[in-house]
């Protein structure tokens, strides 16, 4: 009974400790987005609100909250305000089974950094992930307009092709690694002492496009395309409620979705790998902190190059989106596949 | 004791959602009660101790399959959405006897796989290689077969689909070249 209770301890404040680190830092990167994309266009970006602009969340976060409840006259309320909770709900569930860092003992309990070490984990991932186009779905339908209709379709037609492209993708890492729980591909990287993306080059990319398309990012933003229609399925949202809907898409999905590449691809946390020989940390002085520290360094610098993309590429139209996906991801995919399953026993030995 | 709760709940949950499917009569409703549905026997999958199928409910019913329904309906005028009464009453009676008929094919079917499955030896085995290793290594092994013969009806299936929504390059002019 004791155990019982003690494990409803842990995984309470672990459930504390993601809800926070995921929804604070969620916020804060779209001080970073803007940060960057203003640096990319050479100005300086919100400067006023705190030093460089560092209360700027802040200030846009009261502004959302006190902001008017706008409602269109002929939609659905109760749909309306259920696609913001199947918007959010999901997103963050994903975080229960990205693994943050090595197992390690705090009074002599065992403790692994990652909420639940499910046998399946990377299932669920593709699963919750793609409940969110739901979200949009009933977003663009229970607004009862057009552009938010049109943006909808749409977002659901590029879900539906990237999730099928995603989920190939992984299959590469999951053959090399021989199991679906995220914390065990890790552990099985660092003894094969191979990140999987030496070998696997062609998936990373099309798990970068796909992570890019699921998310709404450029270019594939075809959805809230500002200048055919104004921002697509959240038109019709206001305050909070809109703010909800990029902060899930923009912010905690490319978050979710970067760990499990930094997971299935950059062998998670572990240090520099020089293909079959091991490892090399420059961060060694760090101790027992560095592993955590190499997942967090991973994590953003994927980030950022996802705010790279996104503010130096126009967006494609619909049809190049879906085309792609179909005529030339799947296909890559599947070769993948069939290349790794060929490799796999030299990996595995 | 807690995972009788556990299936108590999802159970229930999975009851009052299947009612719901047949009760409401505004089909986006309608999908929405199907989903929990869905997810709420994935749930009882998990507390059986099923993940892979679980997650494999979640990833193909939940989310493919009934994310179809959505888009489909989404397309739906709205004034046709909230309409009450529905076209579909007296084949709704007619129905009936064709359900009974198949809750007794499921009886049946359900008491002859209970003499029939092979009683506690599958446990060993997915205790000893997990969940996942099991279902694959019986799925390519003793059922080989049928598992290919299943896939070939879905390769029909989408060639028929693809065979369907092609291009009829004679049936109208093509001014877009």
């Amino acid at each position: 009974m004791e155990s019982v209770a003690l494990n409803l301890a842990v995984a309470f404040v672990k459930i504390l400790v993601i809800l926070g680190i995921v929804l604070g830092v969620g916020a804060y990167l779209t001080w970073v987005e803007r940060k960057v994309a203003a640096h990319i266009q050479r100005r300086p970006g919100p400067m006023v609100v705190g030093w460089h602009g560092l209360l700027q969340p802040l200030a846009d976060g009261l502004k959302l909250i006190t902001k008017e409840d706008l409602f269109p006259r002929y939609g659905n309320r109760f749909l309306y305000n259920l696609a913001i909770v199947l918007a959010l709900v999901p997103a963050t569930l994903v975080f229960a089974v990205i693994p943050f860092g090595p197992e390690f003992e705090v009074f002599g309990y065992k403790i692994k950094p990652i909420l639940t070490d499910v046998n399946v984990a990377l299932l669920l991932v593709f699963g919750l992930g793609s409940l969110a186009v739901y979200a949009v779905a009933l977003a663009g339908w229970a607004s009862n307009s057009k552009y938010p209709l049109i943006g909808s379709m749409r977002k659901a037609g590029i879900i539906i092709s990237y999730e099928v492209a995603i989920t190939f993708a992984v299959m590469g890492p999951i053959i090399l690694a021989g199991t679906l729980s995220t914390y065990q591909i890790v552990v099985n990287q660092i003894e094969q002492k191979l990140w999987y993306v030496w070998i696997q080059p062609v998936a990373f990319v099309v798990y970068m496009f796909s992570l890019l398309a699921e998310t709404g990012r450029v270019p594939f933003d075809i959805q809230e395309a500002e200048a055919e229609l104004v921002t697509g399925f959240t038109v019709e949202y206001g305050g909070m409620k809109f703010g909800i809907f990029p902060l899930v898409e923009w912010y905690i999905e490319v978050l979710s979705l970067s760990a499990i590449a930094v997971v299935l691809f950059f062998g998670g946390w572990s240090p520099l790998n020089i293909p079959f020989l091991g490892f090399v940390d420059p961060l060694f002085f760090l101790g027992p902190l560095s592993p955590f520290v190499w997942f967090l360094l991973k994590v953003t610098a994927l980030f950022l190059f996802i705010l790279w993309l996104h503010w130096t590429l126009p967006r494609y139209r619909i049809d190049q989106i879906t085309e792609m996906a179909w005529k030339i991801m799947l296909p890559l995919a599947l070769a993948n596949i069939v290349f790794t399953a060929v490799i796999a026993p030299l990996i595995w030995k | 004791m807690v995972r009788l709760l556990i299936f108590t709940f999802f159970s229930l949950w999975a009851i009052v959602s299947a009612i719901g499917v047949i009760t409401f009569t505004n089909p986006i409703y309608v999908i929405l009660w199907l989903l929990s549905a869905l997810i709420a026997i994935a749930g009882i999958f998990f507390t059986a101790g099923a993940e892979l199928v679980g997650a494999l409910q979640l990833l193909i019913y939940a989310v493919a399959i009934a994310v179809f329904y959505v888009f489909v309906l989404t397309a739906v005028p709205w004034e046709k959405a909230v309409k009450k009464s529905s076209h579909y009453r007296t084949e709704g009676v007619l129905s009936f006897p064709l359900i009974l008929l198949l809750y007794l094919e499921i009886a049946v079917v359900f008491l002859l796989g209970v003499t029939a499955s092979p009683e506690g030896q599958l446990r060993g085995l997915i205790e000893k290689f997990g969940n996942t290793e099991v279902v694959g290594s019986i799925l390519f092994s003793k059922y080989f077969f049928a598992f290919e013969v299943v896939s070939l009806v879905l390769l029909i299936g989408m060639i028929g689909a693809v065979l369907i929504g092609r291009k009829e390059n004679q049936t109208y002019e093509d001014d877009t070249r």
